[in-house]
């Protein structure tokens, strides 16, 4: 499978957040809503299970439920950027209640697996369906997830890489399973997002 | 000690026993909103607001209910003056006198204290007051009941492994106590309780079988199938009255998410069809026409799912009193 489930010691676990206050947001403390899109099996908890595992600082905050997860990311800027990440079922037949969970989401992933040409056509309608009735300024990112299974390949970089650029999305592969680009691809999130201009 | 908001572990107690229950154990380790400690912390508001220093803040409170009731009563208007008048006494309470040397935790105690206090008081005015809300839960309930008769969890792609029925029945009776409250975040309480269960059996499989998790893919379908053996009361009205009245600054983030999927666990009931339970059309409509039957057939033994429904807690109606002044 995609990734290893052991779990972190370090983490609160479960709704332990539940009555966090919502920390305000200025220039140098960021706060986005990240959701999380794609066909079941494609690894999508996967993705964001290696991120908030990946990160060692021991002050900052992680929440790690099923399928909310929360996870403070340190930029060289010396910004921080919290993503607090929704996670949706990707089964067909709760396809129509996506828009709950994207509405109001500042940046969105959209998963397939390299692998699932299927899931791949799954990944374009929810692409379609973000730009046809997300938020304008949402940062959107196509991950090409299980790249470590490169030799089961069936979608091309190249083919994924021309539908991000004609959709205005980032691009990239990564593996859950060998954590290969996933920083990355929460960090290249992180900068795109737009800074609150200060009041002067 | 925390009482209302022990739910939350402050960052380092991230290794304390408690967090670690959460891991272990099936059962959820948060504060139930009938504990001692949070009525304990109710009084502990209503005593302060008897005292002489807040005088000014009991007159601002009697004068914004009588203003409220000189409209005619609608949950969204309604909704909109108390988020207002929330954030105005919030800032009250942080620049009072009273609460000069109060830690944060201490003010938000307050803040609880005064949702509950108003909202016990608008409670019959702005909670499933209207006749399309009646109707909406209604359909909801009804819906269910049939669903109910013949939807097992193979129909929503819950895998094997994860029918655990105690865990589920626990679930279930969470989600069946949102009726025993009357302020939003006591009945948006029994909602997380609900959903923290699932989280826990999610995590719990995922560990001792050494097995992917699949985050939302087994959360939500697993959540519809609890909804549906709960029938919650009024399950349309409660979602309302938490989005409308919860207070704005605490429906965030984490709280949000799961109440989001509890909307969106309705909403797959209302629009539940053939292709979303994996059969046939005609299938679904003759399961539906027989679960009719057989509920028109049972119509003279109440179904025990909906005991909760009518009954508010002794408590609650201490409560009630206490606020009668």
């Amino acid at each position: 499978m995609g990734c290893s489930s052991s779990l972190p010691a370090n983490s609160t676990g479960g709704l332990g957040n539940i009555n966090n206050e919502n920390s305000a947001t200025d220039s140098k403390n960021l706060k986005v809503k990240l959701v999380l899109l794609g066909d079941s099996g494609v690894g999508k908890s996967c993705i964001v299970l290696r991120f908030v595992r990946g990160q060692f600082d021991p002050t900052s905050k992680v929440t790690i439920g099923a399928s909310f997860l929360s996870q403070t990311l340190a930029l060289e800027d010396s910004t921080t950027v919290k993503f607090e990440i929704w996670d949706t079922a990707g089964q067909e037949r709760y396809a129509a209640l996506a828009p709950l969970y994207y509405r109001g989401a500042g940046a969105a992933i959209v998963v397939y697996d390299i692998t699932s040409a299927e899931s791949f056509n799954k990944a374009q309608y929810w692409v379609k369906e973000l730009q046809r009735h997300g938020s304008q300024d949402m940062i959107m990112a196509l991950v090409g997830n299980k790249a470590d299974l490169h030799e089961k390949r069936t979608v091309s970089s190249q083919e994924a890489q021309e539908h991000a650029d004609m959709n205005n999305m980032f691009f990239v592969e990564t593996s859950a399973k060998t954590a290969d680009n996933i920083n990355q691809l929460f960090e290249e999130i992180a900068k795109r997002l737009p800074r609150p201009t200060p009041l002067s | 000690p925390p009482l209302l908001l022990s739910l939350s572990p402050a960052p380092t107690d991230r290794q304390n026993s408690k967090s670690l229950s959460l891991w272990a154990g099936g059962q959820a380790a948060m504060e139930s909103p009938t504990s001692a400690a949070s009525r304990v912390d109710f009084y502990g508001f209503l005593d302060r607001m008897r005292r002489p220093e807040a005088a000014d803040l009991f007159r601002s409170i009697k004068s914004f209910l009588a203003s409220l009731s000189l409209d005619e009563p609608s949950a969204e208007a309604d909704g909109a003056r108390v988020q207002a008048f929330f954030a105005e006494m919030e800032a009250a309470i942080r620049g009072h006198p009273l609460w000069a040397d109060a830690t944060h935790q201490e003010i938000d105690h307050a803040l609880e204290g005064l949702e509950k206090y108003i909202m016990t008081k608008l409670f019959d005015r702005t909670f499933a007051a209207s006749p399309e809300d009646a109707a909406a839960d209604a359909e909801v309930s009804d819906k269910i009941g049939l669903l109910q008769r013949f939807v097992r969890p193979h129909h929503l792609d819950i895998p094997k492994v994860l029918n655990n029925e105690a865990s589920w029945l626990i679930a279930v009776k969470e989600l069946q106590k949102i009726n025993s409250f009357k302020s939003p975040w006591e009945k948006l309480l029994c909602m997380m309780s609900c959903c923290q269960v699932i989280n826990n059996l999610l995590l719990n499989v995922s560990m001792t079988n050494d097995r992917t998790p699949s985050g939302a893919d087994e959360f939500l379908p697993i959540l519809i199938y609890i909804t549906i053996k709960a029938n919650p009361p009024q399950l349309h009205s409660n979602l309302k009255f938490v989005q409308l009245f919860r207070r704005e600054t605490k429906l965030v983030s984490e709280v949000e998410y799961y109440l989001t999927n509890l909307i969106s666990a309705k909403m797959f009931i209302i629009n539940v069809n053939g292709h979303s339970l994996s059969m046939e059309e005609s299938e679904f409509q003759k399961h539906m026409e027989s679960a009719k039957l057989g509920t028109q057939m049972s119509v003279a033994s109440p179904s025990s799912s909906q005991g909760l429904a009518t009954s508010t807690s002794g408590l609650q109606k201490q409560i009630d009193a206490e606020v009668d002044i």
